[in-house]
């Protein structure tokens, strides 16, 4: 019964967590400019992160080794440094996009300036990662996430035509350069690998063995599946009320207005809170993804729970990532532009770290028992496929459309 | 603000094809349509005014940004007629989100907002109309 309730508290707060800023701006965006067309899209990516998921997962609970480990040891020297290098690139973009999404919450809700809540906010970080276990972390941001709840009460609120949003779960495609780009947006979003490198790290750091295999399925594919039908709200929310008036939501706080035209300042309240957990959760993973990638490639002790004397050199990493990330944030750069350059970028890299998991969780002499089935293999591949063709549109897509401003 | 805008257009300097102005008035009505919905939580008394306040310094600065750059740009002899009155609604929506800005919680300037937005709206999308011979 109690690890029923451990793995159901997890869920839920994977829940909360699973929405960041990448996810919270393409999906807005998508549904304003699409209406419910690309639902689809994030259904291809909350199945291809629960795939990635699961096996990092369950090579981290059965070999005992965290993604950047495997991918050294798979790739080599060379090549996994050209995947370290790509990730880390992400990871500190995707943490300015985080802080800079966290300070323009706090400026919608405080009024002052944005620098200000941008140094602000990284010092509130960095005290909330000194003062709480990993776990009370976690749920910190993740239950506070479940604010984000509330675009699911507004998309009931609002009463669209659910015939014609179940359409959108139908794949199509066009031949518009900027549907395409959009296509890549929300599926990257939905699949930012720092979450998966976050996960795996933090299944060694708890010790997983093989007794966490079924928990780490259920995390899988349960608790991404559930996060997925957010990220399809926001796309209702914002389809209904943004796209018939042809608002195009080019800023954070919009994403917001849905809540409020539902459920007034309550509504409003309720979704500029959820949208600070969640960014502010995401800000927390995606920095330690990168001291975390980085230490693993190079062999240094590392874990939140060793601290920083036993793990010097993976603290002051951390600490460096988020001073860079800083500083991208104060640049003056709108965090919109850096999350959609960090969403479309991470999947150019996504590959360079997807392929090295899907050959160790196939491989036998690693995970014996453990390894791919015929299901796992199958989809593995088809989405290792997905993931090569995205990688190779992103780039012209991001050029063509000028960053999706069309 | 309208007077600066229109003097600006005044003094073109650049390229302004058809469809680039169209982008551009596309994007004022999108402006428009967001001031009408912040507007509708102002005269609801349904929103924040620190929300409505940012918003509005936000969104008006676009408006204003696009102002000038369509009164920079010098438009081929087709369209000047529609780049002035693209200019001038720009200077129009920058003038309202400076109205929300200024009285964030003040209901009886939210429905006044609210409505001119719409009014906004409707001539961007008027111009939209002219310029690409379709409905917006």
């Amino acid at each position: 019964m109690k690890s029923v309730l451990k793995i159901a508290l997890g869920i839920i707060a994977a829940l909360g967590g699973f929405l960041d800023i990448g996810d919270i701006v393409f999906t807005t965006q998508a549904g304003a400019l699409y209406r419910y067309d690309l639902l689809w899209a994030v259904v291809l990516g909350v199945v291809g992160i629960a795939i990635y998921a699961e096996m990092c997962g369950r090579v981290a609970a059965v070999t005992g080794r965290p993604v950047f480990d495997v991918i050294r040891m798979r790739m080599g020297f060379g090549l996994g440094l050209v995947a370290l290098v790509a990730s880390t690139f992400v990871n500190v973009l995707t943490v300015a996009a985080e802080l800079g999404g966290l300070a323009i919450v706090l400026q919608l809700l405080f009024d002052a300036e944005y620098s200000l809540f941008v140094v602000l906010a990284t010092v509130g970080l960095v005290i909330v990662v000194a003062l709480l276990p990993f776990g009370g972390i976690e749920r910190v941001f993740g239950y506070c996430g479940l604010l984000m709840l509330v675009f699911i009460a507004t998309a009931i609120h609002q009463g669209p035509d659910w015939g014609e949003v179940a359409h959108g779960f139908v794949p199509s495609l066009s031949d518009s350069k900027l549907y395409l780009y959009f296509v890549v947006g929300v599926f990257a979003a939905a699949l930012m690998p720092y979450e998966v490198h976050f996960y795996s790290s933090g299944a060694v750091e708890e010790g997983w063995d093989e007794s966490n295999l079924r928990e780490n399925r259920l995390n899988a594919i349960v608790g991404y599946a559930l996060g997925g039908i957010l990220a399809c709200s926001l796309i209702v929310v914002s389809g209904f009320l943004f796209h018939p008036v042809g608002v195009d939501p080019t800023d954070l706080g919009t994403a917001a207005l849905p809540a409020q035209g539902a459920f007034g300042e309550t509504g409003l309240l309720l979704a500029l809170g959820g949208i600070l957990f969640c960014v502010g959760g995401a800000a927390i993973d995606s920095s330690f993804a990168a001291s975390y990638n980085l230490a693993q490639f190079l062999g240094w002790e590392w874990g939140r729970y060793r601290g920083p004397k036993k793990a010097p050199r993976f603290t002051v990493s951390w600490l460096v990532f988020l001073a860079l990330a800083v500083m991208i944030a104060l640049s003056g750069i709108n965090p919109v532009e850096i999350t959609e350059y960090s969403v479309v970028l991470a999947v150019v890299a996504l590959p360079l770290t997807y392929f090295p998991i899907l050959m160790i969780a196939g491989d036998r002499s690693f995970m014996r028992e453990h390894a791919n089935g015929m299901v796992s293999t199958t989809l593995g591949w088809l989405y290792f496929a997905v993931i090569v063709v995205l990688a190779l549109a992103a780039i012209p897509l991001l050029l063509m459309t000028n960053g999706g401003g069309g | 603000m309208l007077a600066l805008a229109l003097l600006l257009g005044t003094s073109g300097c650049g390229d302004l094809s058809r469809d680039e102005l169209n982008r551009g008035v596309e994007s004022l009505s999108a402006l428009a349509a967001q001031g009408e919905l912040i507007a509708s939580g102002v005269a609801r008394d349904a929103t924040k005014s620190t929300y409505t306040r940012v918003m509005a310094k936000t969104l008006g600065g676009e408006a204003e940004h696009e102002a000038e750059k369509l009164a920079d740009a010098e438009p081929s002899p087709e369209v000047e007629r529609e780049r002035d009155a693209a200019v001038q609604i720009a200077g129009e929506l920058a003038d309202l989100f400076s109205e929300l800005q200024t009285f964030p919680g003040d209901e009886r300037h939210g429905e006044l907002v609210e409505k001119q937005m719409g009014k906004v709206k409707e001539q961007a999308d008027a111009v939209v109309e002219r310029l690409t011979g379709e409905e917006a």
